[in-house]
């Protein structure tokens, strides 16, 4: 049987195949169904949140910052409660990272409000002097997608049957009612800003890209 | 309902033994076939030093003349 | 025999690949630099205003290097040996030809569009795997062009057996297909919401924990896949070649092929030490990871002992020296990798830098190495001149040499610092540093780490300068060197 293998170049890439393609079916599989159930109470995000964890997610923050408290005291004290599974059922992608040049964000919202993120994303060392993570000024004058954020709302709903819409869940409805949603989310973090461009962009209705990645923070909890 | 992660456990115990036992068993098989002088595995080795294109090939591949066999 | 007596290698596909591969490893390496110099002084964050912070950065260079410096050394070098242990040129088959540039340039093109989407802050966020949809799609493309390209030319082979480096190559190309593809299903937003919002978002077809199952079973395997099998069948090609002796034990060879294709795939579930994976998956992870030095060290000791007996030629050639030594390499990040997925190592080791170290270890060591003694063995007969310079093959060697060394040492050190500081607590259980405290410490290991990065990449330079000089203005060659490439000192 070696033998044929050796000489059959076809037969032997099907082999290779095989042996390479069952370890991930074997490893993956089976906990698809136990590990993507929700931890009970989790809500899909809103459209607002969705655009700002979309911001986290282009701007690859994931670079410097873990979503993850693994289960060690020195951990939970820092962070706060140990992750579970189903907390992250509506993170597509998953965002838990793999290097924490900054710290872990999973529960940041306990701990951080909306003022403190406004002036540590314009200026992180006017907040913390020796900070390290690069300033994100551009966010107050560029306008989030929301759109895209509402068309991927639709999608999961759709395609992966994410519960929007349900009784005392996340309401989605139609473009238009999501928009008039999120702007309203947006004014009552607004009102907690000081960034006078910001006030203004969200009082003519437009929605700055920091608005909806502090709400997206405020909900990591 | 029989627990996935069990039958998950099952499946890979047993599909790691299966795939010792083939490992060994080509252990066996090259070193065997060479003792009983079937063939030479150790030649292939030319086939990186000796690889102008005018070389005489170690092996000639027989599909090359003949009509083609679907094994491409 | 006769008739092919005009009949010549054909190297037309080899060469577009070699230039890619040193246009992507300076502009690769430069952006690794550049990061490193970014964490230890952060002001540089705002050299080019928003396209220039280190997020927007950092899967630059890690896709710069993997998709683009990595992934044209791997077809540079298939290009080359593929004809040669297969006894075939491409030039036999005008639709052969057709395929492999067609490969190459539609390879390029969306290379050049894949830096630029990145660059634009377009990404999935997923590690090795940000591009957007349309770009994967192209790379789906790419990859099947090669698939052509390679079971075609195998189909007109002299040689009836394949040469163990064809089937490392093969498995690179099943390898990462599948992983590639399973990683990266995800969904289009703008199709299904009947298009609104950008044409390029869209979800991953898993979510939470299930994309971390499917990105770290791909991410782990993409490295094995991309920095260790193909790298495995230059190896196997240029060392024999280039110091005229057979690989040591054919047979070990054929056995640690298989040994490697059954283990490494198991291994990918360390990645998921303490998450909310079950733990007994864990504890198989670390064990299979450890299982792992097995065949990993079966091809390399395989390699070093192909040199049994000629150990003189490692002072006399430059090129057999970056060979030895990226096997060396070699051993020493797969026996770091098993120990960081101990589980009580990885409790410390996680999240740290330590893990980027052992990465390097094995990028600079082993598969820059390997990559630039490959192109240095094909320079002279692709371009039928001598090498331009011996001193200068030598200089890159020691420069990138004590840069791995200066990498390595200043990352183990900031890891384990870090780790440490972490989980240190006073006498009272509480912790001892606040988070800031312990960036505040690394300034100094990421200090000689951009250090060790500038070493490195003049050493590409010098590389890149001794390439063009090889190209352009060496002395001719009149007969292909059998073995030790011939260079000028
Ligand atoms: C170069 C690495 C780096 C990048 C990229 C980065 N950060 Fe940070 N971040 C840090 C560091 C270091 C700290 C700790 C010091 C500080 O608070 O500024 C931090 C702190 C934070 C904090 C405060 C957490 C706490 O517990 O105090 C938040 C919130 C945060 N970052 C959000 C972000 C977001 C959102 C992005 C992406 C747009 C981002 N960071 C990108 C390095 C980074």
């Amino acid at each position: 049987m070696f033998h044929w293998l050796e000489k059959n170049p076809f037969f032997f890439a099907v082999g290779v195949f095989l042996v390479i393609a069952f370890a991930g079916v074997i490893e993956i599989l089976p906990s698809f169904a136990e590990a993507s159930r929700p931890v009970v109470g989790l809500k899909p995000y809103t459209v607002l949140e969705l655009a700002g964890k979309n911001i986290y997610k282009n701007e690859n923050c994931i670079t410097c910052h873990s979503q993850l408290i693994r289960p060690f005291k020195s951990e939970t004290d820092r962070y706060g409660q140990v992750s579970l599974s189903g907390e992250y059922a509506y993170d597509r992608p998953f965002l838990w990272g793999s290097r924490r040049i900054g710290p872990d964000l999973h529960r940041v919202g306990n701990y951080r409000s909306t003022d403190w993120h406004e002036n540590h994303m314009m200026d992180p060392k006017s907040v913390v002097p020796q900070s390290i993570m690069p300033a994100y000024p551009y966010m107050f004058t560029k306008m989030a997608d929301i759109d895209t954020a509402y068309a991927e709302a639709l999608t999961v709903k759709k395609v992966f049957a994410t519960p929007y819409d349900a009784p005392n869940g996340t309401k989605l409805g139609t473009l238009e009612e999501s928009r008039a949603a999120a702007l309203e989310e947006a004014k009552v973090i607004a009102a907690d800003m000081k960034n006078k461009e910001v006030k203004d962009a969200v009082a003519r209705g437009e929605i700055p890209q920091i608005v909806a990645l502090i709400a997206y923070l405020n909900r990591l909890k | 309902m029989i627990n996935l992660v069990e039958v998950q456990g099952y499946a890979r115990i047993i599909m790691t033994i299966v795939l010792v036992i083939i490992l060994y068993g080509y252990i066996l098989h090259l070193y065997r076939s060479e003792k009983k002088g079937e063939r030479d595995y150790e030649k292939y080795g030319k086939i990186a030093l000796d690889d102008d294109i005018t070389s005489t090939p170690v092996e000639k591949n027989p599909n090359l003349h003949q009509k083609k066999e679907g094994e491409k | 025999m006769q008739s092919n007596a005009a009949l010549e290698y054909d190297y037309s596909v080899a060469k577009l690949f070699t230039y890619a591969t040193i246009l992507f490893g300076i502009l690769g390496m430069s952006v690794g630099v550049l990061i490193a110099a970014q964490l230890a002084f952060p002001e540089l964050n705002y050299l080019f205003g928003e396209y220039g912070t280190f997020s927007r950065l950092r899967p630059v260079h890690t896709n710069t290097v993997i998709f683009g410096f990595m992934i044209s050394g791997i077809w540079a070098t298939y290009y080359y040996l593929s004809q040669r242990v297969l006894k075939v040129s491409m030039a036999e088959s005008k639709f052969l030809m057709f395929i492999g540039k067609l490969h190459f340039w539609l390879y390029f093109v969306g290379a050049l569009a894949a830096v630029v989407s990145l660059l634009l802050g377009i990404s999935a966020s997923k590690e090795y795997a940000e591009f957007e949809w349309p770009i994967d799609i192209v790379i789906v493309l790419v990859w099947v062009l090669w698939g052509i390209s390679m079971f075609g030319l195998i189909g007109i082979r002299r040689e009836k057996s394949l040469y163990i480096s064809m089937w490392y190559f093969i498995a690179t190309f099943l390898g990462v297909a599948m992983l590639y593809l399973f990683n990266n299903m995800e969904v289009p937003t703008y199709f299904v919401s009947g298009g609104i919002g950008s044409i390029m978002n869209s979800v991953s077809m898993y979510s939470g924990t299930n994309d971390a199952l499917v990105q770290w079973w791909y991410g782990h395997n993409a490295v094995a896949f991309v920095f260790t099998v193909p790298i495995i069948a230059m190896n196997y090609y240029f060392l024999p070649k280039e110091s005229g002796q057979a690989i040591y034990s054919y047979k070990l060879s054929l056995l640690s092929f298989w040994g490697l294709m059954f283990v490494y795939l198991w291994a990918g579930s360390h990645h998921l030490i303490y998450s909310t994976v079950p733990d007994w998956m864990q504890t198989m992870g670390s064990i299979f990871s450890v299982i792992l030095i097995l065949p990993s060290w079966g091809s390399a000791i395989n390699m070093l002992l192909t040199m049994k007996g000629e150990w003189n030629q490692l002072t006399e050639n430059p090129i057999i020296k970056l060979l030895v030594l990226g096997s060396t390499f070699y051993m020493l990040s797969t026996i770091e990798g098993p120990i960081q997925s101990i589980k009580s190592v990885n409790a410390i080791a996680h999240f740290t830098d330590w893990i980027p170290g052992h990465v390097h270890d094995g990028v600079l060591g082993w598969v820059g190495f390997m990559t630039f003694a490959g192109l240095l063995h094909m320079a002279p007969r692709m371009f039928k001149r001598e090498i331009h310079s011996k001193k200068l093959i030598e200089l890159q060697f020691w420069l990138q040499t004590t840069g791995i060394v200066l990498y390595f040492t200043a990352m183990w050190i900031a890891g384990i610092t870090q780790g440490m500081m972490w989980r240190a607590v006073d006498e009272y259980g509480n912790l001892m540093y606040s988070f800031i405290d312990t960036v505040a410490a690394l300034h100094p290991y990421w200090v000689i780490r951009t250090l060790a990065g500038v070493l490195y990449l003049s050493g590409v330079f010098i590389f890149a300068y001794n390439m063009i000089k090889t190209m352009t203005s060496s002395k001719e060659l009149a007969q292909e060197p059998k073995n030790q490439s011939p260079m000028a000192a």
